[in-house]
């Protein structure tokens, strides 16, 4: 049997049968004690745990009892971040998750064909929380929606929650390369080559964005306590809420997306990924199946989805088709010798990645905005300039990313929107096309720890500019010693959530 | 190969030549065992206190200057060590222009270097008193071995590990790019002196075999630098990680031998 996910906006109604059977699912997983590896708060440990957050938000008591020990070690603090194992290890946990469900609908009396609805906050209109996970109240009972969280929060930690459409984007869909770099330049559609990596320090383009950012904007944080993240906000607390998995969903869908748009857009074919970090002796992917059976699963098991058995409603480009030759022809190059460029050798991925230029300190990201100034390498910057000189020559014109190196702090629940090359008295709001990107702080608080797996090095988030750099340099030449970058996170940040930049840097990426 | 992979191998390659090199001289050149050597001879002075015995450390001493000591130190930490400095090479070199990425390192080096050089005089010093206070050889290389393992176990060992794995932001212009790298390197040094120095003790300490003693040191400082930063807490630490490594590398290995061409005999 094929199961079909479908967008949950387009269901028949807001508590149409799909979403219906979600929620006495969850409710039966829920009811299930942590003990057991199938329950609803396990299967959140399997994508993370951190045992103060869980015990400070009300979802572990000093009565409860963990699941066996080898379960434990076999299952849980799981999740892929910062690798490019990030798609699939979460696809497999999915699948995983949407048969436990299935299960439970099905003792229930549900639909055998039951499967995961998806939801696309791209879609016109269907950017805000869909209005089954909006209510206490519910079409079984009253005050007690399984599907109803009180720690999502939203962009403004006022409790509305919807994802706000100018804070996403889906760049990312145009990278022509599954995997990337962690030394500045584009890390790649999927991720960096990685071992096995419950969460890595740079993270890939899809991941990035949308994905960290809705979960930032959707879990918001306490706006009583600043150390204290909604649920989604967080990778050690955000399997706990319920519209996770239909965020997920939609992740998983942006992947086929991307796999098939163009259809030149594949998968790495490398060992390494195909067969995952138990290939090499690291810990294997593994999910318990309804009744605690183990599924073990690899990358390359999960590309793919007809034999998987499922599938969605749609597959449409999810974005405006990328047209690499536009980028040549803005900078110049005739239509015609320009769409060849593109499917020549020119255009395969630039393997030099190199420092042009960084601001000088630490930077404190407090309160409604935080400045600083990127000053350029002259020589470095010239480079840059004759490469896009050169676009009609070479057809491979440099690509340019803006690093914010070093991030650490407290509370994972901030997002930010970063602009480049605005002059001192231009407003952000009046400018979108100086905005490098927008980006939530997702495992912040876990790699700014110093005894733990990142040694408190913090996350790097790469943006790609090449756009604002392309439009200086066709604005007069990009001659500037400097470049002014301004950081205005979508709410103000308080100082208890210990926010710094260390560096911010651009970087070339080209030949 | 994947980008990110081809950017560790830029820097794993060089590395593991010098090391390989420095490995090779070692065993060659007598003068690289100096400081074991003078470890040893210091037995016998430290066995009976006697003229003689004394005049033996003086001998050594004599045979091994102190610079031909210094120098015997530095091939052995440029042979041990240097795998261990992949990652902030790496980091050095990816987040310096690439017409400071020389220097960078090199500035990195000399501030870790220094700091392990100055640590070879409390070292011997240490290994000195062990030998007084040990009698014997073999006593004494039980006591380095105890000495070893305790400290392993430690929760200051794990932080020492922890602090190994920072990687701090690197300003890019002028001065404070390169009194950032030289930083970088005397607190790397610092932290790794403080991750090593009890395992370094035992080939100084061993009565023979000083360079299977130092390969073995050395094995077991890259594997553990393999495994991932971890909370500090007393524990027997095993590199864990390489051991899975090396079995899954072992099992492939004896999954591909049988569908090999048999050789006829």
């Amino acid at each position: 049997m094929t199961y079909t996910r479908k967008n949950v906006w387009e269901l028949g109604g807001d508590w149409a049968d799909p979403i219906l059977w979600y929620a006495r699912g969850v409710a039966a997983m829920k009811a299930k004690p942590l003990s057991d590896i199938t329950s609803w708060r396990s299967y959140g440990a399997i994508h993370g745990l951190d045992t103060r957050l869980w015990t400070q938000l009300g979802y572990l008591s000093a009565h409860d009892k963990k699941p066996a020990a080898a379960d434990v070690k076999r299952y849980w603090k799981q999740c892929q971040h910062g690798s490019w194992y990030f798609l699939p290890w979460h696809r497999g946990y999915l699948i995983a998750f949407e048969a436990n469900v299935r299960a439970a609908v099905v003792a229930a009396g549900g639909p055998a064909d039951w499967a995961l609805p998806y939801w696309n906050y791209f879609k016109a209109g269907q950017n805000a929380l869909p209005p089954a996970f909006a209510s206490s109240d519910w079409p079984d009972g009253k005050g007690d929606n399984p599907l109803f969280v009180t720690q999502r929060y939203g962009p403004n930690s006022d409790g509305k929650v919807f994802v706000p459409t100018d804070q996403i984007n889906l760049g990312a869909m145009g990278d022509p390369d599954f995997t990337g770099v962690a030394s500045g330049g584009s890390p790649g559609f999927g991720g960096v080559d990685t071992g096995f990596e419950h969460g890595g320090q740079v993270h890939g383009g899809l991941e990035t964005q949308p994905h960290d950012q809705v979960h930032g904007l959707v879990g918001g944080g306490d706006p009583t306590n600043p150390q204290l993240p909604g649920l989604m906000s967080d990778p050690d607390t955000a399997g706990l809420d319920p519209i996770f998995w239909l965020h997920h969903a939609n992740i998983d869908r942006l992947w086929e997306v991307w796999r098939e748009n163009p259809p030149a857009h594949v998968d790495p074919p490398d060992a390494n990924w195909l067969k995952g970090p138990a290939n090499v002796g690291e810990r294997i992917f593994s999910m318990p199946m309804p009744g605690g059976t183990p599924w073990d699963y690899t990358p390359g098991d999960m590309a793919g989805l007809p034999p998987l058995g499922y599938t969605y409603d749609d597959f449409s480009p999810a974005a405006p088709a990328v047209q690499p030759a536009a980028r040549l022809t803005n900078l110049g190059v005739a239509p015609a010798v320009a769409a060849a460029m593109v499917r020549g050798p020119a255009m395969a991925s630039a393997k030099n990645v190199e420092l042009v230029g960084a601001n000088q300190g630490a930077l404190p990201l407090v309160g409604a905005e935080a400045r600083t100034t990127v000053k350029l390498d002259t020589a470095v910057r010239a480079k840059v300039s004759a490469s896009l000189a050169a676009a009609a020559d070479t057809g491979a014109p440099d690509r340019v990313f803006l690093n914010l190196e070093n991030v650490r702090g407290l509370s994972d629940a901030t997002s930010v929107s970063v602009y480049v090359g605005l002059a001192d008295g231009e407003a952000p709001a009046d400018h979108p096309e100086r905005r490098a990107g927008s980006l939530s702080m997702f495992g912040l608080r876990k790699a700014s720890l110093l005894d733990e797996e990142h040694a408190g090095k913090g996350l790097t988030f790469v943006l790609e500019i090449t756009r604002i750099i392309d439009a200086l340099h066709l604005a007069g030449g990009l001659t500037a010693d400097q470049l002014d970058v301004r950081i205005v996170p979508t709410r103000p940040v308080p100082q208890g959530a210990g926010i710094t930049i260390g560096r911010v840097s651009i970087f070339r990426q080209g030949r | 190969m994947t980008p990110a992979g081809r950017d560790r191998l830029r820097v794993w390659s060089p590395l593991l030549a010098i090391s390989g090199a420095a490995w090779a001289l070692l065993a060659v050149w007598p003068g690289g065992m100096a400081m074991p050597g003078l470890c040893a001879a210091s037995a016998s002075w430290a066995a009976s206190l006697g003229s003689a015995s004394l005049a033996s450390l003086r001998l050594a001493l004599l045979i091994d200057p102190p610079a031909r000591i210094a120098a015997g130190w530095a091939l052995m930490l440029a042979a041990m060590m240097t795998p261990l400095l992949a990652a902030p090479v790496r980091h050095l070199r990816e987040r310096s222009f690439a017409g400071r990425r020389a220097r960078a390192i090199t500035l990195f080096v000399a501030g870790y270097g220094a700091v392990w050089m100055a640590a070879a005089a409390a070292l011997l010093a240490l290994a000195l008193l062990l030998r007084l206070v040990g009698g014997g050889p073999w006593p004494v290389l039980a006591l380095a071995f105890a000495l070893a393992l305790i400290w392993q176990a430690s929760p200051a060992k794990q932080r020492c590990l922890n602090r190994c794995h920072a990687l701090p932001e690197l300003p890019a212009f002028g001065w404070a790019a390169d009194r950032a790298a030289l930083g970088f390197g005397l607190t790397h040094g610092g932290w790794c002196v403080g991750g090593c120095w009890a395992l370094m003790l035992v080939p100084l300490l061993a009565p023979g075999a000083h360079l299977a003693a130092m390969a073995g040191v050395a094995l077991w400082l890259l594997a553990e630098r393999l495994d991932r930063p971890a909370p500090a807490r007393w524990r027997l630490r095993t590199p864990a990680k390489a051991l899975r490594l090396v079995a899954a590398r072992a099992r492939k290995a004896a999954a591909i031998r049988p569908l090999l061409p048999r050789r006829v005999s």
